[in-house]
């Protein structure tokens, strides 16, 4: 029992950082219809930023909101400079745009920080050390640094959801998500909010990038590769238009990843069943949601009246 | 009588394909106006053209000030929304949220907002019923009732509506109209639309423009119209 209980909260652990992720991803495609394949490596590069303004005598946790707030700043530019030139010739090409900057960024993190091809040693926000945790009943150990970290993820849906349900900027971002047109003739400026979802999501991919980081201690060039895999296959287990969906699908995910890990060696199949199969396993499960709902957990389906 | 909308040689398609060839048209003041046309004469990019929403050339005055190449938003601003061609309801939005979105360009927040929802529910009682179910779950007439809701929102001066009656029953149809007529009736509120239901958009209307693969062919009182031998045979069928 305490293991079961044990492999759940490392799960969701894991689980917190794929939503984080997959929000920021959610962010943009429910505005824009756009995957993001860069959002992996444009957080990556500003979580160098982090470690660069926190290797400079700043504060950790200051160092990564200043990491963010220059993401989302950063996040606005590339909307604006590239991807809303390309929106305007054909959808594909914004697709291969956001592959070259996942390309760009990549290599320009290589570029500008010496030793991210190998790892820069990055800290944590929470408190992390050996005996830093609750023990739960069953002997199951609930470490600080991985309740901080969904504490994050949750406080960060809550604002999220505040945001779109509470102000104007929200209801104008819901707007263009479900209507586009019908967003500009109510007198939308469209674009800004497409700007501001990419600012977000830029923004939000930061801080999640940067908590992956103080989980493995350190950052390379690496670091998001498996992150972002699990992560948009969060968003599109969640529905990829659902903000809630990507949460649920993340932590989904990092659940079962987990537990397929951790599959007793005494059990039916254990010889295909492991920590070696974890990710191909989430992945069925994917696949067989998407089968009986093609739009995903908390997905959308538009039925369209004429 | 002084012109709100006055419309001079108006160019506008999409692409190379030019559909509007210089159309010329007005609303004036507390009147409603209406330009029927067959499919594909160029209603809908007539609309489009005024609400900035396609690349257009030519002189469109509202209020005296251009706004010939103003963006969506700008024009909505000063005062003209439109109830676009399929109601362009935000389905996925409440019923209450749609009339918010209305509203979306007005300063003032919170209570004078409220009581406008208000009194469009007053207006329409069934959309009242409906406020938090999501638009999209509403009837086809129910939309177009919230789709004009939504744009009385904002507070326009002239409210621009694209093809009302389509994929409607005519009994609703015919509400339709006649909500429109009181609005400009008690309201003052001056109206274009757009219709191939001519009866019905006759009946209503103060100025009549026939719009034909991109230029207007024939202008004037609905009476003048209605005697217009071609118009008659082509939009009244009699």
């Amino acid at each position: 029992m305490g293991d079961i209980l044990q492999y759940f909260l490392n799960g969701l652990a894991r689980g917190s950082i794929y939503s984080l992720v997959a929000l920021g991803l959610v962010v943009i495609y429910q505005g824009t219809g756009h995957l993001n394949f860069a959002q992996g490596e444009m957080s990556l590069f500003a979580t160098f930023g982090a470690w660069w303004i926190n290797d400079h005598g700043v504060p950790l946790w200051l160092s990564i909101l200043l990491a963010a707030s220059f993401a989302f700043v950063g996040g606005g530019v590339i909307e604006f400079g590239l991807i809303r030139p390309a929106a305007k010739k054909s959808p594909f090409a914004v697709v291969v745009v956001t592959i070259g900057l996942f390309q760009a960024f990549n290599s320009l993190s290589g570029l500008l920080f010496k030793g991210a091809a190998t790892g820069l040693s990055f800290g944590t926000i929470f408190p992390n050390k050996p005996k830093d945790f609750f023990r739960l009943p069953g002997g199951a150990v609930w470490r600080y640094e991985n309740i901080g970290v969904l504490l994050t993820v949750l406080v960060i849906t809550a604002l999220l959801f505040l945001l779109f349900r509470k102000t104007k900027v929200g209801l104008a971002m819901r707007m263009v998500a479900n209507n586009a047109d019908s967003a500009k003739l109510s007198g939308v400026p469209t674009n800004k909010v497409l700007m501001l979802s990419w600012a977000l999501s830029a923004a939000i991919g930061t801080i999640g990038c940067a908590l992956v980081a103080g989980i493995n201690t350190n950052v390379s060039l690496g670091t998001m590769f498996g992150v972002f895999l699990l992560a948009s296959a969060a968003a599109i287990l969640g529905g990829l238009d659902s903000p809630l969906g990507a949460v649920v699908g993340g932590l989904s995910l990092g659940v079962i990843e987990s537990f397929v890990t951790n599959y007793p060696k005494d059990w039916w199949a254990s010889t295909y069943i492991g920590a070696d199969t974890a990710t191909a396993a989430a992945f069925v499960i994917i696949l067989v949601v998407l089968l009986a709902r093609p739009s995903g957990l908390f997905g959308s389906t538009h039925v369209e009246r004429v | 009588m002084t012109a709100l909308l006055e419309i001079t040689d108006l160019w506008a398609g999409y692409g190379r394909q030019q559909v509007l060839q210089g159309i010329n048209l007005h609303v004036d003041e507390g009147t409603v106006g209406v330009i029927l046309g067959a499919n594909g004469a160029g209603k809908t990019t007539t609309m489009r053209a005024i609400s900035g929403m396609i690349a257009r050339q030519g002189s469109v005055l509202f209020q005296g000030s251009a706004i010939g190449a103003a963006s969506p938003d700008r024009i909505v601003h000063a005062g003209i929304a439109q109830v676009p061609q399929g109601r362009g309801t935000f389905t996925d939005l409440t019923v209450e949220d749609n009339l918010r979105a209305g509203a979306f360009v007005r300063k003032n927040v919170g209570a004078s907002i409220d009581a406008d929802i208000q009194q469009w529910f007053g207006v329409f009682p069934r959309l009242a019923e409906r406020r938090l179910q999501k638009a999209g779950s509403l009837s086809g007439g129910e939309q177009q009732m919230l789709a004009i809701a939504r744009a009385l929102m904002s507070k326009p001066t002239l409210l621009l509506c694209d093809e009302p009656s389509l994929g409607l029953a005519p009994i609703i149809t015919q509400e339709l109209f006649e909500v429109l007529g009181r609005l400009n009736a008690e309201h003052g509120l001056s109206i274009l639309i757009v219709e191939q239901n001519a009866n019905l958009a006759l009946r209503i209307a103060h100025n009549v423009f026939v719009l034909e693969t991109g230029t207007i062919t024939a202008s004037g009182t609905p009476s003048e119209i209605a005697q217009n031998d071609t118009v008659r045979k082509a939009y009244l069928g009699y």
